[in-house]
């Protein structure tokens, strides 16, 4: 500890109380998640014991026996999937030809992208809505693709495009002087190096992709083509309100996000640092 | 391939993504707000400015935006207060500070549906666990989405939960660049822990909480998924706000001119908003 002076008893106590207010107050509602999606039907009802059980796991086979939620979490798998690749050729190709050259446009590109933070989502969800169903591919995983990119690609090239100005010329040149074309040196010398931040864009790319509920709502019609925020939010509506498997299905979203956390936290955090943000 | 044609052909993809993606949904978006359209395929018939007087001379228009600015002002002011404290105690050393620190977090990374449903199922009207601890703490039922107070209240509080963890983070991270001789000679001179927040922390930290409630103020703004999925803007449109009463309109009613004359209006509003915001707060750094 740096801290010159010691804390007395009472701070030492405040303190650790604060830090176990935040750890409540921040985990119990992911917590209580868990614990009601494996808890047996009649103690779901009645008990009010704060510890898990008595287990069950009758909400995971009926949310995966009866209802949609595999295939719409495939779809969830394919378009978050798609989405992160997409944003990333995009995202790296235009945030590079804007910090390495002097030209006209780049401020157009620059601008556009930081002004699509601002965007309300319907001003591009009417259009796109507009636009899809006129090319004939309403209600299909491709408009959802598309209306996500409109979210991460503005993340990503402004990210990136902070990370390849801090880069110095220099390495490029050194491999072209060594007989390396420029796509070379690209490919070779930055792009590599720059694998820390290529991993954030990933990451918030697919964070807004597979938690997004807006774009999916407005272009998505039909069951089948829904990706699993939807699907879940209309299980609610339906005639009989079925929280175990509700929770069920709520977890097994969050857990590909905490896996991915635990992983990759280091990342996550710099992004956010550094204006990369989800919603 | 040369240098120039490798970034060149980099530079006019990106100018044709941009176009396609960014520019001309929006340009579309703002266009459609002077026809009038009945669905989605229909033709179009010119309008004018029909779509924005209509909307605008509307009660529902202002009931919209003012409930935006309450809900914006709302979860801001509480995302900010808690961010900022949650980061100061984060900041302390203590022992599983890491796990406190990654627990924080969490919420941020649910998804908005996680969240809302997780959020009604604890408040569910008898058996939610939120229920039976208040009733068992001697505190009156509260009837979370029926009263339009309680419904903005509620709307706000699950959004504060949920997007305070940037504040936290941001400020966190922030706080490591406070060099700690700062703080030492304030000791020296016999501040306390109130006087140096508000004397050193603060006024260094000003540029980066100017980009935090900036962004925050915007997204906020923007906020859809959330006031949705718990309250469809209701009850009689208490929660009800721009991004809702654009989606109300052309996806409900199939007012789709309306719809994009609301969306239209509300970033209209945004950029003068972030516009006045910059003079007000000019980003001294460069």
């Amino acid at each position: 500890m740096t801290r010159s002076s010691p804390r007395s008893l009472a701070g030492r106590v405040a303190l650790y109380a604060a830090a176990a207010l935040i750890a409540v107050y921040s985990a119990f509602p992911i917590y209580w998640m868990v614990v009601s999606s494996t808890r047996a039907p009649q103690a779901l009802i009645n008990s009010t014991s704060l510890l898990p059980g008595p287990f069950t796991w009758e909400y995971y086979t009926n949310l995966l026996e009866l209802t949609d939620y595999p295939s719409q979490f495939l779809n969830s798998l394919i378009v978050a999937a798609v989405t992160v690749v997409v944003t990333m050729v995009f995202s790296i190709m235009i945030a590079y030809a804007v910090t390495r050259h002097r030209i006209r446009g780049k401020g157009i590109i620059v601008g556009a992208m930081l002004y699509a933070y601002m965007f309300p989502p319907l001003l591009i969800a009417i259009p796109m809505f507009s636009i899809f169903a006129k090319l004939g591919l309403g209600d299909t995983l491709t408009s959802v693709i598309v209306s996500h990119l409109t979210l991460t690609l503005p993340l990503g090239v402004w990210f990136l495009w902070g990370f390849f100005k801090s880069m110095p010329f220099e390495l490029e040149e050194a491999a072209m002087v060594d007989g390396c074309t420029r796509l070379g040196a690209f490919l070779r010398v930055v792009l590599p190096l720059s694998l820390p931040g290529l991993i954030t864009v990933a990451i918030f790319s697919f964070l807004l992709s597979w938690t997004d509920y807006t774009y999916a709502l407005i272009m998505i019609g039909s069951d089948a083509n829904k990706t699993v925020p939807v699907g879940l939010a209309s299980m609610v509506g339906s005639f009989d309100l079925r929280w175990g498997e509700i929770m069920a299905g709520s977890t097994l979203i969050a857990l590909p996000l905490f896996g991915a956390f635990a992983l990759l936290s280091q990342y996550f955090i710099q992004g956010l640092g550094a204006g990369a943000v989800k919603g | 391939m040369s240098s120039k044609a490798t970034i060149y052909s980099f530079l006019f993809l990106g100018l044709a993504v941009t176009a396609l993606l960014i520019v001309a949904p929006v340009v579309y978006a703002v266009s459609l707000s002077f026809y009038q359209m009945d669905s989605f395929v229909g033709a179009p018939k010119w309008a004018g400015l029909d779509n924005y007087t209509r909307m605008l001379s509307q009660w529902v228009f202002w009931r919209a935006l003012i409930n935006g600015f309450i809900y914006s002002f709302g979860t801001i002011i509480f995302q900010v207060v808690l961010g900022i404290g949650f980061a100061l105690v984060l900041n302390q050393v203590f022992p599983g500070r890491n796990i406190v620190r990654g627990l924080s977090i969490l919420p941020y990374l649910l998804p908005t549906v996680v969240v809302v449903l997780t959020f009604k199922w604890m408040v569910d009207g008898s058996i939610g666990v939120l229920t039976t601890m208040m009733s068992a703490l001697g505190l009156p039922q509260v009837q979370w989405f029926e009263s339009p107070g309680a419904a903005m209240a509620s709307v706000i509080l699950v959004s504060v939960w949920m997007w305070t963890p940037f504040v936290t983070t941001t400020f966190l991270a922030a706080l490591q660049t406070v060099p700690s001789s700062l703080y030492e000679a304030a000791k020296v001179d016999g501040t306390n822990a109130v006087q140096r927040f508000f004397h050193i922390t603060l006024p260094m930290l000003k540029p980066i909480l100017t980009v935090i409630v900036l962004l925050r103020a915007v997204w906020m703004f923007n906020k859809f998924d959330v006031i949705w999925l718990l309250t469809q803007g209701g009850p009689v449109g208490a929660t009800e706000h721009l991004a809702i009463l654009s989606y109300k309109q052309a996806f409900g009613q199939f007012d789709i001119g309306g719809g994009a004359a609301v969306a239209t209006i509300s970033f209209a509003i945004l950029s003068l908003v972030v516009f006045i915001y910059f003079r007000l707060f000019p980003l001294d750094t460069e």
